[in-house]
């Protein structure tokens, strides 16, 4: 009852001031993609469908529709194979180390897509230095097999498997395990336990997982880029870039077209995601303090050997066919002992001017994006939580489209709203704020539910608390909120940190000469043949992507739960 | 210390009423228990004079300071009224003296002023040594101390309490029943203090406001309570015993009115003409070879050094203590000694002369 009544708290002018925060929060996140909703519906020559129809009636669109649908679609069936072995696993068995094991499975997806594509190709195919040095590469001449639709899907696959799995695994703990005993109390057994009562009551979490990672593979754009375009296989965010870098902006009409495609596609992938999960706390009330934990008795180590190993496969295969090329003096020289030199990482790191300015810019809008956004999400998340009004839940329910929208489609809708902000003649296009301003919209939803979840699990008697020792507002935000929401915040932050820095797909249609992107130069190093210098590049951000990573592990235990998203 | 005064105040909830009419006066340096079942509205009446609501009508003052009415509204960081909560509220990233500067910090005190302060008040909650620990760091008991340091720091007009004593285990709760009382003692505070255990009222307060469904349904000192309840939920709420019904058949003296119930013509007292109901204490019953009622003996249950029997007669049921244990099912005779008799205003009423002319 306590609760209840605080929500309904006393309006008082200083909340009102936080309030005003809403609107330039919502103008930023869901502003450029009303303009892009515009554009694509003839905004400035009158409401017409002349474009739609145009844009839809051409082959390249209908066949980039088709392979995108066809590689998400290969990529969703792959996702949910690894993801929901490893989450019927790690959840329902007694298996060893599953916090390593776990965060083994999140790596590929905080891993830029670009990079794990790179890595792949290092893997595989007739230039492999690591095959080479093995000396099993296939003869010189042969066609790289990732660069096909079954490459770009099974590697949009194993990179979105972690999706499934954090779904599922949370569907998973919802379970009550009394469930489970009561139908071994009823002689039932071993894999009849799992289809009949196990797998019918995590079914709605699986098809929300499956839902989600077939958006998220819908916009993936560093995949299909580093696979598709070489082999002209385009699917719709390769063909919007290939079109935008090709033309210009004389063709943005168009491709706005394109982008409300997809939009669409993944805002039906959404929905669909969210039915799901509003579907699967039906009748499972009541959360069981035990989780369930079958024992697999002697078939435990080889359950163990066999993840492992498949770990070992997706993740350090990869990465050290990604290390051995970036040990080679030049691409197509076998790595040994006394070939193996740092001049590629000496190069990329403290000489080329490109990327020292890439990983300038990267670090510089990851860090502004990661203040800027904890300045902003402590207030709103504050608001929303203790002083919730029909707006706080509309931004609530909103900031998740920008996000959850694919990369191109947030680009495009930043391209049009501020390639000339109304009512002034400035232009951000082509200049740093414009990826930091999509950067920002994007991400907020990364900041706000931690910050959201540590706000939500406060007691409110702390702040009355505060107010009846005479604390205004403003200092009980400052003293009592923020320090207690601050483990959280900081969580929230590095999480945002690692997402900018591995971001490509907005900023590959962002960026120009001088405001590159780390993402956009490996990109562009590969394209350009420069595979060693890219892959000392890629080599370098792993290991910066693994130690932020361990770094929110490690603060883990002392977290609020939902805030660390591989931990729930 | 100041006069906490409630006149007319009401709450409503999006259409669902919490508080009505409320009109309440509690004194300078006065403890006064909030007391009912939960839903009553208690807990409300106490966030609305911390200020964490506002009052739908009516007004609220302490001294003649207006805190809340149709017109102003003083916001919680401005009433200086102090109060504890049920979950404590501590600040669990500040020490325990962190916890008990603060108030002392919000009004700008600092310096030898602030140490002195806190040092008193850590001292007079017993709390000196615990200074530097971190909340998590104390037991239950200690982190009550500390809330109640903390809002007694800054000499608040008036303390409230929201169930503090809920938290904790027994043996707990009986030493800081205690501690309260030396603690209200010490100070002189007002204090409000809310509670649905009725011995924790009884024992505590100087006064207790019985509510039910957003009405305060009596307000008394605690032997007034049991003694001379004045409705039928009082009657059945504080204290032990049974509430039956009864008519008057005699007229109201000084001494009290003859009643009849159980088929008895009973002494009573009374302040009524036409009361509706008695109030049976067990000690109001009296088991007595001679004694004119029979009752079967239907529960019997041992309550450290007496029995409390349970027993039906031929219409009601009703309780007595024993010294004896007794049988079940066993024939009892048993005597009415001068229970309280009284006009429950939720009855029909039907005057002692009206029964006469029937």
């Amino acid at each position: 009852m306590t609760s209840a009544v605080a929500r309904t708290g006393v309006g008082r002018s200083p909340d009102r001031l936080i309030s005003l925060l809403l609107l330039p929060v919502a103008l930023i996140a869901l502003g450029p993609i009303l303009r892009l909703l515009a554009e694509g519906l003839g905004y400035g020559e009158g409401l017409t469908f002349a474009h739609v129809g145009e844009v839809m009636g051409r082959n390249s669109t209908r066949i980039a529709l088709w392979h995108s649908l066809v590689t998400a679609g290969g990529g969703t069936v792959i996702s949910v194979l690894i993801g929901a072995a490893f989450a019927f696993v790690v959840a329902l068995t007694d298996i060893r180390a599953k916090a390593a094991l776990v965060f083994c499975l999140m790596i590929p997806m905080m891993i830029p897509p670009q990079i794990t594509a790179l890595a792949w190709m290092q893997m595989m195919g007739p230039s492999s230095v690591l095959l080479k040095t093995l000396g099993i590469a296939p003869p010189m001449g042969s066609p790289q097999p990732l660069r096909s639709a079954g490459g770009i899907a099974l590697l949009l696959g194993i990179q979105h498997a972690a999706i499934v799995f954090l779904t599922l695994r949370a569907g998973l703990r919802m379970i009550p395990a009394d469930l489970v005993e009561a139908a071994r109390m009823s002689g039932a057994r071993g894999w009849r336990v799992w289809g009949r009562i196990v797998l019918p009551l995590s079914l709605p979490s699986l098809a929300a997982g499956a839902a989600m990672t077939f958006v998220t593979a819908l916009g993936n754009f560093g995949i299909p880029a580093m696979l598709g375009i070489p082999a002209r296989y385009s699917t719709l965010p390769t063909l919007i870039y290939q079109r935008l870098t090709g033309m210009g902006p004389s063709v943005l009409p168009e491709v706005a077209v394109l982008a409300l495609l997809i939009g669409a596609v993944a805002i039906a992938g959404v929905l669909l995601s969210r039915l799901m999960l509003s579907r699967r706390s039906l009748g499972l009330v009541g959360l069981s303090g035990r989780p369930l934990a079958l024992a697999l008795g002697s078939a435990r180590i080889w359950v163990e050997a066999g993840l492992w190993a498949f770990i070992f496969l997706i993740l350090v295969l990869p990465l050290l066919a990604l290390l051995a090329t970036s040990l080679v003096p030049a691409y197509g020289v076998p790595l040994t002992f006394g070939s193996a030199t740092f001049d590629a990482w000496n190069e990329v790191l403290l000489r080329q001017p490109v990327t020292r300015r890439a990983y300038a810019n990267s670090l510089l809008l990851a860090g502004l994006a990661s203040v800027i956004l904890m300045a902003v999400a402590l207030p709103l998340a504050w608001v929303m939580s203790r002083r919730p009004t029909i707006w706080t839940r509309a931004v609530d329910t909103l900031v998740d489209l920008p996000y959850a929208l694919p990369g191109v489609v947030l680009a495009i809708a930043c391209i049009l709203a501020f390639m000339r902000i109304p009512f002034t003649g400035i232009t951000l296009y082509g200049t740093l704020w414009i990826i930091l301003i999509a950067y920002l919209a994007r991400f907020l939803v990364v900041m706000l539910r931690p910050v959201q979840a540590a706000i939500g699990q406060l007691d409110p008697a702390m702040e009355e608390a505060a107010a009846s020792a005479g604390a205004r507002l403003g200092r009980r935000l400052w003293r009592i909120v923020l320090p207690l929401a601050a483990p959280s915040a900081a969580a929230g932050a590095i999480l945002v940190f690692l997402t900018a820095v591995n971001e490509l797909t907005v900023s590959a249609l962002l960026w120009s000469s001088g405001t590159e992107t780390l993402g956009v130069v490996i990109f562009n190093l590969e394209d350009s043949g420069e595979t060693v210098m890219a892959s000392a590049l890629a080599m370098s951000i792993v290991v910066l992507v693994i130690a932020l990573m361990g770094c929110v592990q490690i603060g883990a235990a002392r977290l609020p739960k939902g805030v660390v998203p591989w931990q729930n | 210390m100041a006069e906490l005064i409630f006149s007319g105040v009401s709450k409503r909830f999006e259409g669902t009423t919490a508080l009505n009419d409320i009109d309440a006066r509690i004194g300078s340096g006065e403890f006064v228990a909030l007391l009912g079942p939960s839903g009553c509205g208690k807990t409300t009446l106490l966030r609305l004079a911390a200020g964490f609501e506002a009052p739908t009508g009516g007004e609220i003052r302490l001294g003649q300071r207006v805190l809340a009415s149709a017109t102003a509204f003083v916001p919680p960081e401005d009433r200086n009224i102090g109060i504890v909560f049920q979950s404590y509220a501590l600040w669990p990233h500040m020490t325990v003296a962190g916890n008990v500067a603060f108030p002392l910090e919000v009004r700008g005190i600092s310096g030898a002023e602030r140490a002195r302060r806190v040092a008193e008040a850590l001292e007079l909650t017993g709390l000196s040594a615990y200074g530097a620990r971190f909340p998590a760091q104390l037991s239950g008991g200690q982190r009550q101390r500390v809330a109640l340091a903390r809002c007694l720091v800054a000499e608040p007009g008036a303390v409230l309490l929201d169930e503090p004593l809920a938290n904790l285990d027994l043996a707990l709760r009986a030493s800081m029943q205690e501690a309260f009382a030396a603690f209200h003692r010490r100070t002189g505070a007002t204090m409000l203090y809310v509670t649905h255990d009725q011995t924790e009222a009884l024992a505590l307060a100087d006064r207790v406001a019985v509510m039910r469904e957003g009405r305060i349904r009596q307000f008394d000192a605690p032997e007034t309570l049991y003694a001379r309840p004045r409705d039928c939920f009082v009657a059945g709420f504080v204290g032990d015993g049974a509430v039956i019904g009864c008519r008057a058949v005699g007229p109201l003296t000084r001494a009290g009115l003859v009643v009849e119930a159980l088929g008895q013509r009973i002494e009573a007292r009374g302040d009524d003409p036409a009361p509706t109901h008695l109030c049976l204490r067990p000690e109001d019953v009296v088991p007595d070879p001679d004694g004119p009622l029979t009752a079967r003996v239907s529960a019997v249950r041992y309550i450290g050094g007496r029995f409390r029997l349970v027993l039906e007669t031929e219409a009601e049921t009703i309780v007595t203590v024993s010294p004896q244990r007794a049988a079940m099912g066993e024939l009892l005779r048993l005597r009415i000694r001068h229970p309280w008799a009284f006009r429950d205003p939720d009855a029909p009423v039907r005057p002692w002369a009206e029964l006469c002319d029937a």
